[in-house]
C-alpha cells in the first residue's frame, strides 16, 4: 500500500431538482437544514475531511443543480468522479424515473473506466414528509431497481431530520475508495545522450 | 553578434516619451474576498449562459422555486443577487464571456452596497466553503470527523514568517490556511495547480486539501470555458487579475494583486508548468488520458520547496522574465579554462556539462546542434539549489554527487535525462547531463578557477559608480578587474553610492546570446524592497516593449516619482536602465550609450562568449 498519504475523493450529487441534494450535502457537512429552498445554480462544492481506519480523506463534495437548464455543464463536473450520488424524493414518483436517466447521462459523460463497476450510491429522501403518509416510491421498487443496476447500495434518508444521512455518507466515502485504481503506472522514457547528440536536433520541440 | 550594434546609438529623437504615465490606478480597495467570490459568481453566470443560449428557460423540476427571502442576513442578499441575475442574464452575460473569442476579458464591479460576500458557496448562512464541524454520535464510528483545528491534519513544515521578511523561507508556508482564513484571502499573489478533475495539485499558500472545494470552482470556470472550445484566459476582478493557462489536462491558476501585466503573469505559469515537467515530465498526461481520476500529488511529494522558490524568484530574478541566463564575472582566460576542464566532461559523451555558481554560470560546454533554452536552465538551477536531497548530501559529505532524472521542458518535455549533480561548494555545482566519472573537483582545485570564482562574487561585477567617463579613452583598461579601486564587497551585496548623472541601475540583455547582465544595487536601491519594485519595473517595461510590432529600434522613457526609467531595444540587446526621478533626460541619454559601450568593453569577462550552443 501506497504509504499515508491523504487522498482526495470527488463525489457528485445527481437527481431531480428539489428532491433534497444540497440539504442532504448541508446536514452531513454543516448539520444544518433550511425549509426555504433556493435552487442550485450551476454546482456548489464543499468539502470534508474523514478519517477511515487510520488514513485522512478530503471528500469533494460536487453538488449539481438539478433543474435542466444546467445539464449542459455535465463533461466538466463529472470527470474524474470517485462515486456518483443519485438522489430522487420518495415522495414524487417522476423523481424516481429520472434516476435511470441520471446514471445513464453520468456514465456518458464521465465516461468512467470500468462503466459496469463503477460505484453509485442512490438516496430516497424526504422520508419524513407526512409521516410518510405522502410517500409513492417504496422501499421495495427502490431496492428491486438498485439491484437490476449492479446492486447499488440503497439508503432511505431525512435531510431535515438527519436520518441516516451520517451512514449514507459513510457507504459513499467507502465506495468511492474501493474504487480506487491501482496505482497508475507512471512509466516516463529516458533520453539515448549518445543517440540524442548524433541525430540532429531531434529532440527540439520548442 | 554584439559588436555589430556598436554603431547603433541611442539619440534623444527616436523616443517615445511616456513620462507620468503610469498603470492604471484602480480606486478600489477590493481585498481578494471580492475576487473570489466574483469568480464564483462568475460560474453561476456562466451556468446561466448556456442555459439562454441553448436551453430553454423552462425548469423542468416539480418543485417551484421560492420567492420569500430572509431578511438581515448576509448569506440571502449575495444569494438573491445571483438569482436576481437569472432575470437580467442575456445583457449581463453578453458581456462576461463571448464565444469564439480567444480572450474572455471579464470586469466584475464590486457590489455598490459594499458587501463582502462570504466565501461559502450554497445558499445556507453561515457555513464554511471547507468545513468540519464535531459530529454528534452516530452509531458506527468507522468513519470520523476531524476538527478543523488544523494540529491533527499533519500541517507538516508550516513555517509562519512576517510578511515584510523577503528571505525566501524553505516550503510550504502558511499550510493551515484555508480559503475561509482572512490571512489567506490578504495574500497577493496566489499560484495554483490543479487537475482537469478539479483535483488540487499544489497551492502556494494554504493546504491543497482544504482548497479542494475553490479548486472545484476553478475548474468548473475554465471547463466549461474550454468545453465551448473557447479558452478563458484572464478574469478581472477590481484589483485582482486571474491569469489561466491549460496545459493538457494540468490546469495553473494566478491570483493576483500585483499590478503586473497579464503577460508577466502569464509567463510565470508557464515556467511553473515548466517546473512541473522538468520533475515529472509530461508524460503523466497519459496517466490522466487512461484514469481521469489519477491524483498526481504523490508523484510530487517533497517538491514544495521548488514550486515556491521558482515563485520566490519571480520577484528577484531578471532571469524570470527576461527568458536569458547570466554569468558570473570572470577574467577571459578563467572561464577559458574552466570551459577547457568542462569540455573534457562532455567530450565523455554527456549532453552538455555546465557549472554554476548560484544562479550564475561559470561555464558551459555541449550540446551541439541541439539548444538550451535559458529557462530550461533557469528551471534546472532553482531545482537543483531547491531541492532538500542535493544540499542534505553536502552538508553530510562536504561534498556531494548525486544523480538524478530531469527532464528539460524546452529540449524534450516528453523524456527523462540523467543529471549528475555535483556540489563543491554550499553555493557552487555543476551538472552533467549522463553519468560520467571524473575527478573534476581535484582538476578544478588545480586550476584556481575556485578562487577566481570566490574572487568574483566577493567583489561583485559591475558597478555604476565604475562607468567609465571616456570609453574610448586609452587609460580606460576594458576590464573588471584592472580597477585597482574595487572593494571586497560586504555580504555580496556591493552597495555604491550611484552612478554618473544620477545612474542607479541597470540590466543590458544581450539578444544573440541570450545572457543578460545586470549592475550591482547601489544604495539608492540597496534594500530587497527596492530591488523588488525595481524588478516589478523592468517586467512591465519589458512586456510592453514586447508587446507587438515593435521595430527594431525602440525607445521607452517613463518618469514617476520613483525613478525615471529609460529603455532601449535593438536588434541586437535590450538596455534597462534606472535612474533618480530627478534625472535630466539627455543626460540620461548620453549615459545610456555609455553603459552600452562599457559593456561591449568587458563583454568578453561578463559573457560567456564563443561557445554560444544557443544559435546554431
Ligand atoms: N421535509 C423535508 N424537506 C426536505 C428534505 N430535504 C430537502 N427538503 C426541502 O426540499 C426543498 C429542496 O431542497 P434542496 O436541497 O434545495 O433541493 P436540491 O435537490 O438541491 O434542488 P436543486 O438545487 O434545484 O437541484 C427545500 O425546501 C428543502 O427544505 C427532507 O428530507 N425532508
Ligand atoms: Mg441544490
Amino acid at each position: 500500500m501506497a504509504s499515508r498519504r491523504r487522498m482526495l475523493l470527488k463525489v457528485i450529487i445527481l437527481g431531480d431538482s428539489g428532491v433534497g441534494k444540497t440539504s442532504l450535502m448541508n446536514q452531513y457537512v454543516n448539520r444544518k437544514f433550511s425549509n426555504q429552498y433556493k435552487a442550485t445554480i450551476g454546482a456548489d462544492f464543499l468539502t470534508k475531511e474523514i478519517q477511515f481506519e487510520d488514513r485522512l480523506f478530503t471528500l469533494q463534495i460536487w453538488d449539481t443543480a438539478g433543474q435542466e437548464r444546467f445539464q449542459s455543464l455535465g463533461v466538466a463536473f463529472y470527470r474524474g468522479a470517485d462515486c456518483c450520488v443519485l438522489v430522487h424524493d420518495v415522495n414524487v414518483k417522476k423523481s424516481f424515473d429520472s434516476l435511470n436517466n441520471w446514471r445513464e447521462e453520468f456514465l456518458i459523460q464521465a465516461s468512467p473506466s470500468d462503466p459496469e463497476n463503477f460505484p453509485f450510491v442512490v438516496l430516497g429522501n424526504k422520508i419524513d414528509v407526512d409521516g410518510g403518509n405522502s410517500r409513492v416510491v417504496s422501499e421495495k421498487k427502490a431496492k428491486a431497481w438498485c439491484a437490476s443496476k449492479g446492486n447499488i447500495p440503497y439508503f432511505e434518508t431525512s435531510a431535515k431530520e438527519g436520518f441516516n444521512v451520517e451512514a449514507a455518507f459513510e457507504c459513499i466515502a467507502k465506495n468511492a475508495l474501493k474504487n480506487e485504481p491501482e496505482e497508475e503506472m507512471y512509466i516516463p522514457d529516458t533520453i539515448d545522450v549518445a543517440r540524442a547528440r548524433q541525430q540532429k536536433s531531434s529532440g527540439c520541440e520548442c | 553578434m554584439t559588436s555589430d550594434s556598436s554603431s547603433a546609438s541611442l539619440s534623444s529623437d527616436d523616443e517615445e516619451e511616456s513620462a507620468g504615465q503610469k498603470p492604471n490606478v484602480d480606486v478600489h480597495t477590493n481585498s481578494i474576498d471580492t475576487s473570489l467570490d466574483a469568480i464564483e459568481n462568475q460560474l453561476s453566470s456562466i451556468a446561466l449562459n448556456t442555459s439562454i443560449d441553448e436551453r430553454s428557460v423552462s425548469p423542468t423540476g416539480y418543485h417551484e422555486p421560492v420567492s420569500e427571502i430572509e431578511n438581515g442576513s448576509l448569506r440571502e442578499s449575495v444569494r438573491e443577487r445571483r438569482r436576481n441575475s437569472i432575470g437580467e442574464s442575456s445583457s449581463s452575460i453578453g458581456l462576461g464571456l463571448s464565444r469564439n473569442h480567444l480572450e474572455v476579458e471579464v470586469e466584475v464591479e464590486r457590489e455598490a452596497d459594499g458587501q463582502l460576500a462570504s466565501p461559502s458557496s450554497s445558499g445556507y448562512a453561515g457555513e464554511r466553503g471547507s468545513s468540519s464541524s464535531p459530529t454528534s454520535a452516530s452509531g458506527t464510528d468507522v468513519i470520523r470527523e476531524l476538527r478543523d483545528n488544523g494540529s491533527s491534519i499533519g500541517d507538516d513544515g508550516v513555517v509562519s514568517v512576517d510578511p515584510s521578511q523577503t528571505q525566501w523561507i524553505r516550503g510550504k508556508r502558511h499550510a493551515d490556511e484555508d480559503d475561509g482564513s482572512i490571512s489567506w484571502r490578504k495574500r497577493k499573489k496566489h499560484f495554483f495547480i490543479l487537475s482537469h478533475s478539479g483535483k488540487p495539485i499544489y497551492s502556494r499558500y494554504g493546504d491543497e486539501h482544504k482548497l479542494a472545494g475553490f479548486s472545484a470552482t476553478l475548474q468548473a470556470i475554465i471547463s466549461f470555458v474550454e468545453n465551448g472550445g473557447d479558452r478563458v484566459k484572464l478574469v478581472r476582478a477590481g484589483k485582482h487579475q486571474v491569469v489561466f493557462l491549460v496545459k493538457g489536462p494540468i490546469y495553473l491558476v494566478c491570483i493576483s494583486c500585483t499590478e503586473e501585466p497579464y503577460e508577466s503573469l502569464r509567463g510565470q505559469l508557464e515556467l511553473l508548468y515548466g517546473q512541473m515537467v522538468l520533475i515529472l515530465t509530461r508524460s503523466v498526461d497519459k496517466c490522466f488520458e487512461k484514469n481521469p481520476k489519477f491524483d498526481m500529488t504523490p508523484l510530487l511529494g517533497g517538491t514544495d520547496a521548488v514550486f515556491s522558490s521558482l515563485i520566490h524568484s519571480f520577484s528577484w530574478n531578471p532571469a524570470t522574465f527576461l527568458h536569458a541566463y547570466t554569468c558570473l564575472p570572470l577574467a577571459y582566460t578563467t572561464r577559458q579554462t574552466a570551459g577547457a576542464i568542462l569540455q573534457d566532461v562532455a567530450d565523455t559523451g554527456v549532453l552538455f556539462s555546465i557549472l554554476m555558481c548560484k544562479n550564475k554560470v561559470v561555464s558551459l560546454v555541449g550540446l551541439q546542434k541541439t539548444s538550451l533554452h535559458p529557462d530550461d536552465m533557469l528551471l534546472l538551477a532553482n531545482f537543483v539549489m531547491s531541492s532538500e536531497s542535493f544540499r542534505q548530501v553536502f552538508y553530510l559529505y562536504m561534498t556531494s554527487e548525486s544523480f538524478s532524472p530531469i527532464c528539460l521542458p524546452r529540449y524534450n518535455p516528453m523524456a527523462f535525462l540523467y543529471a549528475y549533480v555535483h556540489y563543491l561548494d554550499v553555493s557552487f555545482y555543476n551538472f552533467f547531463i549522463k553519468k560520467i566519472v571524473i575527478q573534476i573537483e581535484a582538476v578544478l582545485a588545480k586550476s584556481n578557477i575556485l578562487n577566481e570564482v570566490q574572487r568574483s562574487l566577493s567583489e561583485g561585477g559591475m558597478r555604476i559608480e565604475d562607468l567609465p567617463v571616456d570609453p574610448s579613452s586609452p587609460n580606460n583598461s576594458g576590464s573588471l578587474f584592472h580597477l585597482n579601486h574595487r572593494k571586497p564587497a560586504t555580504n555580496g551585496t556591493v552597495t555604491g553610492v550611484g552612478g554618473p548623472a544620477g545612474l542607479w541601475h541597470f540590466v543590458y540583455r544581450s539578444i544573440y546570446l541570450d545572457q543578460y547582465v545586470s549592475s550591482e544595487f547601489a544604495s539608492p536601491i540597496s534594500h530587497p524592497h527596492q530591488q523588488k519594485r525595481l524588478y516589478r519595473a523592468y517586467e512591465r517595461l519589458y512586456a510592453s516593449m514586447h508587446d507587438k510590432g515593435v521595430g527594431p529600434h525602440k525607445t521607452q522613457f517613463r518618469r514617476d516619482e520613483n525613478y525615471v526609467l529609460l529603455c532601449w531595444v535593438t536588434q541586437d540587446f535590450e538596455l534597462y536602465a534606472a535612474f533618480d526621478p530627478l534625472a535630466d533626460k539627455g543626460v540620461a541619454i548620453r549615459i545610456c550609450n555609455r553603459v552600452c559601450q562599457w559593456v561591449k568593453d568587458v563583454e568578453n569577462e561578463i559573457f560567456l562568449l564563443g561557445a554560444t550552443p544557443f544559435s546554431w
